[in-house]
């Protein structure tokens, strides 16, 4: 049994972990943290910083110094710099590198450099230059450094001012139950990180990523559909862009670029984020479609809005609107897509209530309904209990008056008992009405009502349906 | 096929016959005559439905509502669509009729029948009715029933009474108009439909 199985696989043993190899170096290859004692942390203490955008503007560019950089807002940066010591000529030099960048950007920095990232951190808030290579020298160092650098609660701080306790080396020297039981597990844990004791795992900084293409066409394009064919190209790029990355795109921009004047830029933008070549793709093409293009194109540009993470959506085994299926939520989006594409951003609408009394009142048009699940019942509105027409005419329609009683296309029979609304009296548009149904010679039910004001005129307000 | 005790063994539920898939999935019209009339005892699930009137306001909007409401009342219900309708539905006389006005949705917008189709054949919808201003040809009828049924979709679609003549690729076609305190509904085509039925309270 063994030998045909070592038949099937003619690679000696020897060789067989040769093929693994490249697995194993690339295993090697990932920025694999570093044991503790090699790490080496600069702190930039930054006090002038009100925005957490301004951090962010300072971590991209501090990203020319390590990879691995890590915000501490509101205003604390930190840098892993161990490997890049001898690139910028030791600490000294990356100090001077450091700093210099801050003076670029005005940005006072007081910086200091120890093996963990709090220990770096705290020093540089507590204003003191250290410069700490060796973990071993950590302790010494910091503890001069004052509590209030390592921002605890004031009353915590308080308390421990009264037993004596102002520095960090003393906060070291209390007995670590005993401080855990006093002043909180949270903040021995602290103390754990700072020396080194326990390992600290930072999140690192990740730029924020944009796309922005660009595709040069071989001639100057005039017609839509080789148009559309250069463009999918780009949305296939920009589909891989964005598959990899798991993200998505809510809105887009697409610019055709002329020889002379103006770009013709055509906008998207999606109900929910999106990243399939081919929707966008005819999204853009219904767009594109309606334009009417003033001179050839001879270029053509993809602009993505903010990128959004996407879920990935799991297929169900029910179609909607089968048993067991869901209400449909992805297909009302393209379908809420599509229809503005095509008619503008109004083509689709819902319907909400208001709590009025006056007929034209009580109910609004509201954005489409939420695709999926079930908003809850609006509250506070009673249904009317009275009959109301389906339909109602946005402007009541005046109607010709005979014998006393209205007109249309023949004499109305009243059929009911007159309905009094009489209201609004608060806000100037105050109605007083009777409303009665009313046949017409057709057989077509009518909501019509007579004003109680002369000259008591009568209108035609609703259709039953 | 004849046997009456193969018949009975046949319909026990765990066997699908392959026949028994052209059965219509239905929808109860909330009105028992209308019921006992329409083929497979309710409005059809998914397909076009071609409602024909005299005038507008016949009473074709209230013998469709039950069913309507009960389709947005359904757990995990899709939309009901309004595509072009003549004027606004009055929202708090279809809460009066148990509508859930969240699964309610109006398109506006200058292409009905476009917008018709693509609401349609979307998925995303329950029911959808449309008013066509312009007359329909017979060749749109037929795209929009193809649509219905890829979307499982309940699809109704209001036209005058004169196109009756015309022929229509509809799932099912009638006509209302209004008698006394109800209406008088004419089943025109249906798979074994015939016949009118009168509904005098609506």
């Amino acid at each position: 049994m063994d030998e045909a199985a070592e038949s099937l696989f003619p690679v000696e043993p020897a060789a067989r972990a040769r093929l693994r190899a490249p697995a194993a170096l690339a295993r090697a290859q990932q920025p694999a943290p570093a044991a503790p004692g090699a790490e080496l942390w600069a702190g930039l203490h930054l006090p002038g910083i009100t925005h957490e955008r301004q951090l962010t503007q300072l971590a991209q560019q501090a990203q020319r110094f390590t990879p691995r950089v890590s915000l501490e807002p509101p205003d604390g940066l930190l840098l892993e710099v161990r490997g890049s010591l001898h690139l910028f000529a030791g600490v000294a030099g990356l100090t001077t590198a450091l700093t210099q960048l801050c003076g670029q950007l005005q940005r006072p920095v007081r910086l200091a450099f120890a093996p963990t990232p709090l220990a770096a951190l705290v020093a540089a808030r507590a204003g003191r230059a250290l410069q700490v290579l060796e973990p071993a020298q950590l302790v010494g160092q910091l503890a001069p450094i004052p509590l209030t650098a390592l921002r605890w609660p004031p009353q915590l701080l308080q308390r421990l001012k009264r037993i004596g306790v102002r520095s960090i080396g003393a906060a070291l020297r209390l007995p670590r139950a005993g401080f855990a039981r006093r002043f909180g597990a949270t903040e021995l844990a602290q103390l754990d990180r700072l020396t080194g004791r326990t390992r600290e795992l930072r999140t690192l900084f990740r730029p924020r990523e944009r796309f922005r293409r660009r595709r040069e066409l071989a001639c100057e394009l005039e017609s839509h559909p080789r148009l559309l064919g250069e463009l999918t190209r780009l949305l296939e790029e920009f589909e891989d862009f964005l598959r990899v990355r798991e993200l998505g795109v809510m809105a887009l921009e697409c610019r055709l670029l002329h020889r002379h004047g103006e770009a013709t830029a055509c906008r998207l933008s999606l109900a929910a984020p999106g990243a399939d070549a081919r929707h966008l793709g005819a999204l853009l093409a219904e767009q594109l479609g309606r334009l009417r293009l003033p001179q050839p194109v001879r270029a053509l540009e993809l602009r993505a809005g903010t990128l959004l993470p996407l879920t990935p959506k799991a297929h169900a085994l029910w179609q909607p609107g089968e048993q067991g299926g869901d209400a449909g939520g992805s297909e009302a989006h393209l379908l809420i897509e599509r229809l503005r594409a095509r008619l503008g951003h109004g083509a689709i609408h819902g319907l909400s209530l208001l709590d009025d009394h006056r007929p034209e009142s009580t109910w609004t048009v509201s954005p489409p309904p939420a695709p999926a699940g079930r908003a809850a019942a609006q509250p506070g509105i009673p249904a009317v209990s009275a009959r109301r027409p389906l339909w109602l005419l946005a402007v009541p329609q005046p109607l010709a008056v005979r014998a006393g009683l209205p007109q249309r296309r023949g004499a109305l029979q009243l059929v009911s008992e007159p309905e009094r609304i009489e209201t609004g009296w608060w806000d100037g548009r105050d109605i007083a009405r009777d409303y009665y149904t009313a046949l017409d010679t057709h057989g077509v039910r009518l909501w019509v009502f007579r004003e109680r004001a002369a000259p008591h005129g009568w209108f035609l307000h609703g259709i039953f349906g | 096929m004849d046997d009456p005790k193969l018949a009975r063994l046949l319909e026990h539920p765990a066997i699908w016959r392959g026949r028994s898939a052209a059965r219509l999935a239905v929808l109860p019209s909330g009105f028992a005559p209308l019921d006992a009339q329409l083929p497979g005892g309710g409005w059809p699930r998914s397909g076009l439905i071609e409602v024909l009137i005299p005038r507008f306001g016949s009473g074709e909007l209230s013998l469709l509502l039950p069913a309507l409401a009960a389709l947005t009342r359904a757990v995990s219900a899709r939309w009901c669509v309004w595509v072009s309708p003549p004027l606004m539905p009055f929202a708090p006389a279809l809460v009066a009729r148990g509508v859930v006005l969240d699964r309610v949705a109006v398109v506006g917008g200058e292409r009905p029948l476009w917008a018709f189709e693509q609401v349609l054949g979307s998925g995303a919808c329950d029911a959808a009715l449309a008013w066509g201003r312009r007359q329909p040809r017979a060749r749109d009828i037929r795209r929009l029933q193809l649509a219905a049924e890829r979307g499982r979709t309940l699809g109704v679609l209001f036209r005058p009474r004169r196109a009756a003549r015309e022929s229509s690729a509809a799932a099912l076609r009638l006509s209302v108009e209004p008698a006394g305190a109800g209406v008088r509904v004419t089943l025109l085509k249906g798979r074994g439909a015939h016949g009118v039925v009168e509904l005098p309270g609506l």
